[in-house]
């Protein structure tokens, strides 16, 4: 059942969600760059902004230890880490592109081996989403089967209302706990309209279709005709709400050190360069290829689902201006 | 708001088009490198041109930000390289295409220059419908002295309108991290290193880090951490702009493309500032095999040795 | 299938380094013992498994497990060295530690070859994801027929497993064929001369109720294949297995695939009907 919240009251879950020791991460303003990022109280929370990385790291760090160890003579000592200090997370003002990437996350760190890395975060973790009235012409959630004000991904939904405030519904027995822990905050909602919500221009892709094509053209110059211009830098992979690929370093001394995992890109040259000298993607166009048909092609495959959330960051940060939705597009017409 | 004279870029599109068809039909050259529209409103992207019909696609926008000499360099394997190469220039890319000339990575006589005159390019084409205007040009434009290149094969457009005169900005920042102490320096740019996740957008955009293996990705020795941590970011921007220094031509695309928006040519602009104060060096026009930091004359500073 | 009972999959078990033999002049075995009872008493594996071998500080290596499962209290590997990891773990000396983690990947399905005769064909260090179900096989003699093993290297110095060799050489119940590349041999060679792919022509073993397990460089992949289809073998009776540069090891960090193919999850074992189904990416 739909209920209401004030701004006035969101302020002041929030600001109690922070006393209580919660974290609460939300877009905020971090020395001019918008980022979700721990709030250190309510008034800090951006509403009007796509943070610059998506929520993706709340659950998957850019970097992380996952063990240390040390060295005495011919013995080694490991050190794990203990999933119980991840911190109780409230992630608020999520978009519904980044919010709907996270269950598509689940598919592959639950395959068969279980990362407790991210689903221990997952588990302390309460998304509350935000609708979209404002977007621009990179957006494209519409083309992938997303809209400005769709649910998935979010425990607790908030839909700006006309005269301030928000409609709010719940998904998740995570949300109703919210809402009732809280209860004093949330009222009736009452028929006020929402604000308009935000019209990205792209019509829907068929996915089918492309992915299709992409089954049957792993050669075409389509490939080269891309990727001459792509780089290879990770910049589209790690602001990606989706994107998950990870490199596993050791770092430190014989003595002692760490073991990290770190976001990592199947853009770079080095991603698949096998210590002997081979590289089965040595060219951008293989790589380039490879991205496209990860998203499109092989998480379907294997997961059922689409790698991509139309949130067009990747298409904004790209230094050389690789536009995703134009190459979906393109595919999505060919016969 | 200052809004800067756009007009010459219609002109200077209608003679590219028209002098790549030429080249490209007459043979001259085997490829083009350029700039074509892209899907969102006011777009540019780099493009690669081999035959005539598609000169008609070539741009000159201000949305056209990118330094195209990075696909001339050897880290790009996938342009093809054979016969006359032709490449849309503006001044700050020039220089950097100089520098390469200087290296022996390129040969003047392979290339055909069309160098345009420019009155600026945006800082960001994360929104690229935006016009150019004070506020929203590159703060490399504001300072630059290079809007009309010399010494290329075609230049459409003889000269400029009259340029809005815009104060700089490096200068005058460069100037007050001078004036700060070590301390709060450091502080400054430890600030601005932790927000670095490696994606390595500054040194794959950059035409001087054509280096077929970066330092930094090899592992045997592993010189610099890999993970996005402040003491290993912080040694790669140092390693990098001191492997730039005496090189980097300024063009700013490490910084344009920083999707963290860390102010990188300010470490690049303050190593130019060194380089012209000891060695009297500065990235421009003229060809220079002699780089400053490849070659020792007698009279070089020598106040360091104590 | 792994048998963690910690949370973290990515945490190594430890094993001690209880014997270094050195194959060749760049490749070495290493026999390991898990430090911790229980991971000794509970470690199980099928011959085509692989693991992610630690030499901490350097970081981790995929090599497969070139023992075989029927012989227990200890995993062996082999490895050549060739980057920063590996020739970490040439430092190491009996009595040191280093980290496990695995089993991971799928094995060969040994039970569709009881009763089968087997071809195992191998190139250089391309030997020990056979040598596990080799022994395997051996261990288990009377499940199976004819048991072949051709097994070349570029020269003798190159063969990897020499006392093996000899081993299978003086059995009764193996016909071992090796042989090293033209000009590769020295005095005393007591075996044939020529190219892998070759060989196995000249050797024209049976296709009939036969199953051929190929391991080795790729361009002795790519000539072999050929032979084993003249020889009458379909492309569901010859297996091989696959690498490529892994991390995780277990399906997540996304860079070992090969198309929608997961290296360490669908393979490293695969028929050549399903090698033959992949896109040129490895």
């Amino acid at each position: 059942m739909q209920k209401y919240i004030s701004q006035q009251n969101l302020n002041i879950l929030l600001d109690k969600l922070i006393a209580e020791g919660t974290r609460v991460v939300a877009p905020r303003m971090d020395a001019g760059t918008p980022l979700y990022e721990p709030l250190k109280n309510s008034g800090e929370m951006l509403t009007d902004q796509l943070p610059r990385r998506s929520a993706k790291e709340a659950f998957f760090p850019v970097c992380e230890e996952i063990m240390s160890y040390e060295k005495e003579r011919q013995q080694i000592t490991l050190t794990d880490v203990d999933p119980a200090r991840f911190p109780e997370t409230v992630l608020v003002g999520v978009r519904p592109c980044d919010a709907a990437a996270i269950p598509v996350l689940d598919a592959v760190f639950s395959w068969d081996y279980k990362d407790e890395f991210f689903l221990e975060r997952r588990k302390k973790t309460t998304i509350i989403g935000l609708a979209c009235t404002i977007a621009d012409d990179a957006c494209f959630c519409t083309a992938v089967g997303l809209s400005p004000s769709d649910t998935r991904g979010s425990d607790l939904f908030l839909t700006p209302l006309e005269g301030g405030g928000y409609a709010c519904e719940t998904y998740s027995d995570k949300g109703e706990t919210l809402i009732n822990n809280h209860s004093g905050l949330f009222t009736r909602q009452s028929k006020t309209k929402t604000l308009p919500l935000a019209e990205p221009q792209t019509e829907q892709i068929d996915l089918k279709k492309v992915k299709k094509w992409l089954d049957e053209h792993f050669e075409d110059p389509l490939w080269d005709g891309n990727a001459v211009r792509c780089v290879g830098c990770g910049a589209c992979a790690f602001v990606c709400p989706a994107c998950h690929c990870f490199d596993i370093v050791d770092e430190g001394t014989e003595k002692a050190g760490k073991r990290r995992k770190n976001w990592d890109a199947c853009g770079f040259w080095k991603f698949t360069h096998h210590a002997s000298g081979h590289n089965p993607r040595d060219l951008q166009p293989k790589r380039y290829r490879n991205r496209i048909m990860h998203k499109f092609k092989y998480y379907d495959d294997k997961f059922g689902q689409t790698l991509c959330t139309g949130c067009g960051r990747c298409v904004r940060i790209c230094p050389v201006g690789i536009d995703i939705a134009a190459i979906v597009e393109d595919i999505s017409r060919k016969d | 708001m200052k809004s800067i004279d756009t007009s010459i870029y219609t002109a200077v599109t209608e003679a590219i088009r028209g002098e790549a068809k030429r080249l490209l039909s007459e043979g001259q050259i085997s490829v083009i490198v350029g700039y074509v529209a892209g899907r969102r409103t006011g777009s540019a992207q780099p493009i690669v041109v081999t035959n005539a019909a598609d000169a008609a696609i070539l741009i000159f926008t201000p949305a056209c930000v990118n330094n195209l000499a990075v696909y001339l360099t050897k880290a790009k394997k996938e342009i093809p390289k054979s016969g006359k190469i032709g490449i849309i220039v503006k001044g700050c890319d020039l220089k950097a295409l100089v520098g390469l000339m200087g290296e022996s990575q390129l040969k003047r006589e392979d290339l055909y220059l069309i160098g345009v005159p420019c009155a600026g390019v945006l800082a960001s084409t994360m929104q690229p419908a935006a016009g150019l205007t004070a506020d929203t040009i590159a703060p490399k434009c504001r300072e630059c002295d290079a809007h009309l290149p010399t010494g290329c094969d075609f230049v459409p457009v003889a000269a400029l309108p009259p340029q809005l005169q815009l104060e700089g900005v490096y200068t005058a920042e460069i100037a007050r991290l001078e004036a700060l102490t070590s301390a709060e320096r450091w502080a400054y740019w430890k600030e601005q290193f932790a927000k670095c996740i490696k994606c390595y957008a500054c040194r794959q955009v950059c035409p001087f880090c054509f280096c077929e293996q970066c330092l930094c990705d090899r592992n045997k020795p592993q010189m610099v951490e890999t993970t996005p941590r402040p003491a290993g970011n912080t040694a790669w921007h140092i390693v990098r702009a001191m492997h730039l220094a005496g090189r980097c031509a300024g063009c700013a695309e490490c910084e344009r493309v920083c999707p963290m928006d860390i102010p990188l040519n300010l470490l690049n602009r303050k190593m130019a500032k060194e380089l012209k104060e000891l060695f009297d060096y500065e990235a421009g026009f003229e060809v220079n095999e002699k780089s400053p930091l490849t070659t020792f004359t007698e009279k070089d500073d020598q106040s360091f040795i104590k | 299938m792994c048998d963690h009972t910690n949370k973290n999959i990515y945490l190594p078990y430890l094993a001690t380094v209880a014997e270094v033999v050195d194959e060749t002049p760049d490749v070495r075995t290493l026999r390991l013992i898990f430090q911790d009872e229980q991971v000794r008493g509970s470690f199980h594996f099928r011959a085509g498994q692989f693991a992610e071998y630690s030499a901490f500080g350097a970081g981790e290596s995929t090599f497969c497990i070139a023992s075989s499962p029927t012989r227990t209290g200890y995993i062996e590997c082999c490895f050549r060295s060739v980057g920063r990891v590996t020739e970490e773990l040439r430092r190491l000396e009996v009595g040191d530690c280093m980290g496990v983690r695995g089993p991971y990947g799928n094995s060969y399905p040994i039970e569709e070859f009881y009763g089968k005769n087997l071809v195992f064909v191998a190139g250089g260090i391309a030997l020990p994801p056979l040598r596990t179900l080799i022994w395997n096989c051996l261990d288990l003699r009377d499940k199976f027929g004819e048991i072949t093993i051709v097994y070349g290297a570029r020269t003798e110095d190159d063969l990897v497993y020499k006392r093996e060799l000899m081993e299978w050489q003086e059995r009764g119940d193996v016909r071992l064929v090796k042989t090293v590349d033209p000009g590769g041999d020295g005095v005393g060679w007591d075996g044939r001369v020529g190219f892998v792919p070759t060989i196995l022509e000249e050797t024209a073993p049976s296709a009939d109720n036969t199953v051929a397990l190929v391991c080795g460089p790729p361009v002795m992949i790519k000539f072999t294949l050929p032979v084993l289809e003249k020889l009458g073998f379909s492309d569901d009776q010859v297996y091989t297995t696959l690498e490529n540069r892994m991390k995780c090891g277990l399906g997540k960090c996304g860079r070992c695939n090969v198309g929608n193919v997961y290296v360490c999850k669908d393979g490293p074992v695969f028929t050549a009907r399903q090698v033959k189904g992949m896109p040129m990416e490895f």
